[in-house]
């Protein structure tokens, strides 16, 4: 057999043996900087103070939490969380109490050691106990721990939350990337401009405005991790910059709630080798009816607006595709309560767009509307994208029943504290869940009298279903009814539901371990993000 | 020239204290503050939290008393705190400055060399063939904003080089040639328009000069082209030119927003907006009085240089 032949014979050997699985089997490689993107400059670095992602994703790998949904997981649930600064814990006092046994061998970035106290003092601080000094500027989610009585940190290594009643959901929200562990020995207003956590990476630079870099925290608790040598993020505002920036691989992802599809498209379609994943955001898009203003205390009028908008058309001409229909909970596959979409679409709003549309004019003009006397209202949105395109469609269908609807573009820095005061007929808003729990949702939105309860919508009869499901420890019992809840919601109109956006990350397949969740706000820890190159 | 100079000086602190009650007033006078701001992005209003916030940044005090504490920092040659950063506005504004400036001067000098030559050429061969090229490629320019001209090199250097300049501002100190490449193109997509719009005045003013009585008289002695251009004509048109590349210069300290922002570039202008945005008064307040500084500089330089360029002018007192 000559040299040739004998080659050849190699190759197809070669050809025949199994190739090793692309991506997750592959053997992590340690180094190197991730070029990482952002939108803009987060408001501070104290993600307890802030409610935006531009602030959790850059400053989640600066620190741990108790505990934290896998990053390598792509749905979020009770069954996905794992082990951060709590090595285990266990509910005890009929799930009243829920104890938790911390690690021993954790560091602040500055040297000193992490102990039970840091935790304590940073839920002690976001409930606001009396004789706790120590203030947050904004606590935007002080609510989620209202059922937390106390915090006992008798023991160093030790700490159980006491509870008024059983909430199998702390978990989820104590697993959230808005719930980490803050030193207590660091005062508030300092964490708002530098970093002191107990994460993978600690905090190299920050060019205010321009550039976050955080380099590998050599002493982090968990071994062999982090892969990185460091995450560099870049503020690049202009979004073609942005797009071209990764495409020529200065950045190696792009900030990941970038939801234009289209741009995600075209990118993949110039640099074909980029990977683009699909995943959801748990942000919702609907409409809020004032409930406060006489006009809608006739439960017609707003029953009519519900079924005039066409949700097909709201995912195609809103959203540009870049979204899925659904209810006050994100919907299946993407997130876990959602309403079955065979369920969904029995609902008003969600069937035939022409016989809705007629049923609309109907109750239109049974509350005393029509062509010579048309029903006029304002749709108040903010003068941002994508709430002004989707504003802009709802106008359209609401049109085409005979409403004379205007659009009032609202300020940025005024859109919040308007909505809180009512100063508005109807609007059109988008919300952010942290993560898909029903209690983060409920208690936030819709129970009488909380604070983003915009459209000023109550029952009790709600309240109690909401305390109810809170209280259920058993998964399959809780999620019928919270599904029965979400069904409700949407026929008291308490929002106006559309749908759920979608994001579309592209990023280059050198980049591994970037697994997008069904909420934005929890996988940024980035301890296993690894580069390939 | 001294009283002249004083004369002068005195104007434009009057001008500069007169911008600083409109920029404070007109300020204020933008709905929602940097706590509405704070408040909006989570998504609710905490009442008693956002009163302790306004008191804690001074906002619960009358606007003359503001005004009146602005004052008397930048008297005491501090800036005050930046309310979105937390740190001392000038640490924020400090870095910006160099970034914008060099751009500006990079800008302007590519204008300039362009521009005056082009200008020269065009006016000493009017209605040629190389003229109307010259003028369409300055009409072109003065069409081209900017910033779409910044977007379209980017473009271009994405889709055939696959490469554009750094997006994280690189020092010269620490690789020159990144730093080099990291102004280049902004500066040439500011500069041709500028340059474009020295190339116009130049021309006119050339085209006036040389039908002058004294320009002919050196045609007739028979002196050389280049003399009777450059050392008789050129020196004489350059006053309304010097004027542009002043108010040019002014103009792009604080109107370079869209091309700093399109190059990622730190500058000033790309971090005013965002800082209006952001209701950060402090830095918005100084920023703005920093551009205003400058435009008061640019013009007081211009009015010097005549001068000089033109020894007719005396600077006299009325």
């Amino acid at each position: 057999m000559n040299s040739r032949r004998l080659r050849l014979l190699v190759c197809a050997f070669l050809a025949l043996l199994p190739v090793p699985a692309a991506n997750s089997a592959e053997a992590p490689k340690a180094g190197g900087i991730l070029n990482a993107t952002l939108i803009e400059a987060p408001p501070s670095f104290s993600i307890h103070d802030e409610t935006t992602i531009s602030a959790v994703w850059p400053m989640m790998p600066c620190y741990s939490n108790l505990m934290l949904f896998d990053p390598l997981k792509k749905q979020e649930s009770l069954d996905t969380i794992i082990p951060e600064l709590a090595e285990k814990w266990s509910w005890q006092d009929g799930g009243k109490s829920l104890a938790f046994s911390l690690r021993k061998d954790v560091k602040w970035h500055d040297g000193q050691p992490f102990t039970s106290k840091d935790v304590k003092y940073t839920f002690d601080t976001i409930r606001e106990v009396e004789g706790v000094t120590a203030k947050l500027r904004v606590n935007p989610r002080k609510l989620w721990y209202e059922n937390v009585e106390a915090i006992d940190a008798t023991e160093p290594q030790s700490v159980i939350f006491r509870l008024k009643r059983p909430q199998p959901s702390l978990l989820l929200m104590l697993a959230s990337g808005y719930s980490p562990i803050y030193p207590a020995h660091v005062p508030l207003s300092e964490l708002r401009t530098k970093c002191v956590g107990t994460g993978p990476f600690k905090l190299k630079e920050y060019r205010q405005g321009e550039l976050i870099e955080l380099v590998k925290n050599s002493d982090y608790f968990v071994k062999g991790r982090p892969y990185l040598d460091g995450i560099r993020y870049t503020i690049i505002k202009e979004r073609g910059t942005r797009y071209s920036a990764l495409q020529t691989g200065r950045q190696d992802i792009p900030f990941i709630w970038e939801v234009a599809k289209t741009a995600a498209e075209t990118t993949k379609q110039a640099v074909p080798q980029l990977v683009m994943i699909e995943a959801s955001t748990n942000v919702n898009d609907h409409i809020i009816v004032n409930f406060r203003r006489p006009l809608f205390k006739d439960p017609k009028i707003w029953q009519a607006i519900n079924l005039a908008v066409d949700r097909k058309g709201y995912v195609q001409a809103g959203r540009q595709g870049a979204a899925v229909i659904g209810g006050v909970m994100l919907p299946k596959p993407y997130g876990v309560w959602g309403l079955p979409e065979a369920e969904q679409m029995k609902l008003p709003g969600f069937g035939d767009p022409a016989k809705q549309k007629a049923e609309s004019k109907k109750l239109l003009a049974e509350a005393g509307f029509g062509l010579s006397k048309p029903l006029k209202i304002t749709v108040s949105t903010r003068a941002i994208a994508p709430y002004t395109d989707i504003a802009s469609y709802i106008i359209d269908q609401l049109k085409q029943v005979g409403i004379e609807a205007g659009l009032d573009l609202v300020e940025t820095g005024v859109w919040h504290p308007k909505m809180t005061r009512g100063e508005f007929d109807v609007a059109l808003n988008l919300t952010g869940i942290g993560p898909d729990d029903p209690d983060a949702n409920f208690y936030e939105n819709f129970k009488c009298g909380s604070a983003r309860n915009y459209p000023g919508y109550c029952s009790e009869e709600v309240d109690s279903l909401i305390e109810k499901q809170s209280q259920t420890a058993d998964q399959k019992k809780r999620l019928q009814l919270v599904q029965e809840l979400d069904k409700r919601l949407q026929l008291d109109g308490a929002r106006l539901m559309l749908g759920w956006s979608k994001e579309y990350v592209v990023m280059w397949p050198y980049v591994k371990n970037v697994v997008p969740h069904q909420s934005i706000y929890n996988y940024g820890r980035m301890q296993e993000v690894w580069l390939d190159k | 020239m001294r009283v002249y100079l004083l004369q002068r000086l005195i104007t434009a602190f009057l001008t500069l204290f007169g911008m600083s009650v409109v920029i404070f007033v007109l300020l204020r006078l933008v709905p929602g503050n940097i706590v509405d701001i704070l408040f909006s992005s989570a998504g609710f209003v905490n009442p008693a939290a956002k009163q302790e916030i306004e008191r804690e940044l001074g906002l619960d005090q009358p606007i003359p008393v503001q005004y009146g504490r602005w004052l008397r920092d930048i008297a005491r040659g501090e800036l005050g705190k930046s309310y979105r950063y937390d740190i001392p506005a000038w640490q924020v504004i400090k870095p910006r400055i160099p970034v914008t400036v060099e751009l500006a001067v990079l800008a302007l000098l590519i204008a300039v060399l362009l521009g005056v030559p082009i200008g020269v050429l065009s006016a000493i061969r009017q209605d040629t063939v190389t003229d109307y090229l010259l003028r369409t490629l300055s009409l072109a320019g003065l069409s081209m904003p900017s910033f779409w001209l910044g977007m379209v090199i980017i473009l271009f250097l994405v889709s055939y080089f696959g490469w554009i300049p750094s997006m994280i501002y690189v020092s010269p100190f620490e690789d020159f040639k990144a730093h080099f490449l990291q102004f280049l193109f902004p500066s040439l997509a500011v500069g041709y328009r500028s340059s474009a719009l020295i190339m116009r005045i130049t021309r006119s003013s050339m085209l006036d000069v040389l039908r002058e009585d004294y320009i002919r008289t050196a045609w007739a002695k028979g002196q050389r082209e280049w003399i009777v251009v450059f050392g008789h004509a050129l020196r004489n048109a350059t006053l309304p030119v010097v004027t542009v590349i002043g108010i040019e210069f002014a103009f792009m300290i604080g109107g370079l927003v869209v091309t700093e922002t399109v190059f990622n570039l730190p500058g000033v202008a790309r971090y005013l907006v965002d800082a209006i945005l952001w209701r950060d008064y402090p830095v918005v307040q100084n920023l703005v009085m920093f551009i205003a500084i400058v435009v008061v500089i640019a013009n007081l330089t211009v009015d010097l240089l005549y001068g000089w360029l033109d020894p007719r002018i005396r600077y006299q007192v009325r």
